[in-house]
This record gives C-alpha cells, structure tokens and sequence, in this order.
C-alpha cells in the first residue's frame, strides 16, 4: 500500500472513497412497500443492528448500488446490492409505550430484508 | 494551543499506545508523519461546523438550493465545495412543525466530516448510541429540548453509507437577513438535531446589523 504523503492529502481528504460502485443491480424494493428485516444472528461483521431483526418496516429510499460490509470486511468480495431506507415505527420496535408519532430510520442492504 | 497540564503527570495510557503505534509505523516507513499533521491541521482548524452552518443559511435564503439540498444532498453540498472524507453520499433531512429529525450512529461514530468535522465525545459514547433510537425524547430532553408529543421525532442511523445532515427551521424574526447573517445562528448540534439554531436577538433590526 502506498504511504500517504503531505502533498496528497488535500486531495484525498476532499474526494473521499465512495462505498457506492456502478452495478447495474435490480431492486427487489421499491419505496413503499413493506419489508421484514431477517431475524438473523450471523457471526460476521453486518450493519443489520439487532434492534430491527424480525420487526416489519417501509421502503422510504432507494439509494442505489453499495459495496456489501458483511462479505467486503472479511475480504469476500464486494457482493454489490441496493441499500434502502426503511422505516420503523417506535411502536413496532419498542412496543405500545412507545411514542405513536416517532419513527426510527435506518439504511439498510438489500439481503437483510424480504417482503412482508 | 492550551499548555496548562501538569508535566509530572504520565500521559494517558492510550496516549502512549498511539505514541508507540505512531512511531513503530514511522519507523517501517508505513506513514508519512507530516502527512499525519497535516490531517490534524486540516480538521482542527480548516473542516468543521461552520462549513454546515453556510450549507443551511444558503438553504434558508435560496429556495432554489434548498430544493436541491434535499434531493440531492452530496451534489448541492458540492456546490460549496464540502465534499470528501465521511461524506461521499450525503442526505439532508428537514425539520418542519411537524418533524424533528435527530442522527445517531449505533454502530460506531459515522458522522458528516466535510460539513460539521470530527464528531464530539458524546456522539461517540455508548449511552447516546444506545438511547437515541428507543428513548429519543429522553435524550432530547437531556440537551434542553423539549417536544410536543404532537411532533414526530424521526431518528436517522446512519449506520451503513449515508451521512446525514439536518436542515434545521429558520429561526422567527430573520425575515430579510442575509446569508452570512445567518450562518452565525446555525449551530452544530442543531445539524444533528439534537439543539435549535440560535434565536435572532430582540434588537437586530434596531442595532442595524
């Protein structure tokens, strides 16, 4: 790897290093419809936090094509896929004392959800 | 910069570990150290809130921008040349009278550096990370903030790629104020939805500024 000099980090601090790849990937999801986040426990690195696992929410965003952490941090390959906008209603993820208005929303890819 | 510490004091523990880290690194050729100044330069004194804060006033001011702002965060946040570093994909969410957007990180500390910088202590701590999603109210309160139970709070984890910014309401009595005016109202707390902008003093209009 080649050793980050002086000069160059101007430039490297403003361009950054995107996640999103250019994958002409199909979207199983489209922003209304109501997915189910996997009741999963997988051993490796996920960005499926386990407050949502089994909890039912909507499609909000589609934000395109992104690099899968779950395989890319372990080296096995970007597995590129759709990372959507899903939205849980505070009642569905704490229960009735919840508040009725709040929501929590969170980015999620596309393997950590199926249809509900 | 400050120098008040005792020097009969150890350093801290993990000052030392990123000490020896530093120089092992440096001695294997594996990092530049004056590339690693110039980093720290670069976000202690060059990338920060401030950057944010004229990201919402020309929001507030150019209707044209704030439309672009919220449906294409990273292109207009571009326009004024906060791109890069933790924030490749950006989206602005706004509050309204009716919804108050607030950003966590569960997972760690993902946070908007070319806009609001490098993140404070507290967006990093367990205790906020863990509580915002399920007792936002009670975190909001914590920070002076107290909403009406008609009011939506809509929590944004930004645990995977995207980073958020809040575009905040207008302050009341700003009405023909300009853009830079307005920058000095926008707090960083308040573009993570966990503070309000700062309130246009009573006599602004009288004192001519």
């Amino acid at each position: 790897m080649p050793v980050v000099t002086k000069d160059i980090v101007p430039l490297l601090v403003q361009t950054g290093a995107s996640a999103r790849v250019a994958e002409d990937i199909p979207a199983r999801f489209v922003p209304g419809d109501t997915v189910l986040a996997k009741n999963v426990n997988p051993a490796n690195h996920t960005r499926l936090p386990r407050y949502v696992r089994g909890k039912v929410g909507t499609i909000m965003m589609d934000h395109g094509v992104f690099v899968t952490p779950d395989t890319a941090a372990h080296g096995l390959g970007e597995h590129p896929q759709h990372v959507y906008c899903v939205r849980f209603t505070a009642a569905e993820l704490w229960g009735g004392d919840a508040s009725s208005k709040d929501t929590v929303n969170i980015d999620l890819w596309d393997d950590y959800l199926q249809p509900a | 910069m400050s120098h008040d510490h005792d020097h009969t004091d150890p350093p801290e523990d993990i000052e030392l570990r990123v000490k020896a880290l530093e120089s092992v690194l440096a001695d294997k050729g594996l990092i530049d150290t004056s590339a690693l100044d110039e980093l720290i330069d670069l976000y202690e004194t060059k990338i920060g809130p401030r950057n944010g804060a004229k990201v919402v006033a020309k929001a507030w001011t150019d209707p044209d921008y704030r439309q672009r702002l919220l449906s294409d965060g990273t292109a207009a946040i571009k326009e004024l040349g906060f791109s890069g570093v933790q924030g490749e994909d950006m989206v602005v969410v706004e509050n309204t009278p009716d919804v108050h957007n607030m950003i966590v990180c569960t997972l760690c500390s993902c946070y908007p550096w070319p806009t609001l910088g490098l993140p404070p202590a507290w967006f990093k701590s367990a205790p906020y990370r863990s509580r915002v999603v399920i007792d936002p109210r009670g975190v909001l309160k914590e920070f002076g903030i107290s909403l009406s139970a008609e009011k939506e709070v809509r929590v944004w984890d930004s645990s995977a790629e995207l980073r958020y910014l809040v575009l905040p309401e207008r302050p009341a009595g700003t009405d023909g104020w300009q853009e830079d005016q307005l920058v000095e109202l926008v707090t960083r707390d308040s573009m993570i939805g966990v503070g309000f902008p700062k309130s246009a003093p009573d006599n602004h209009q009288q004192a001519g500024a």
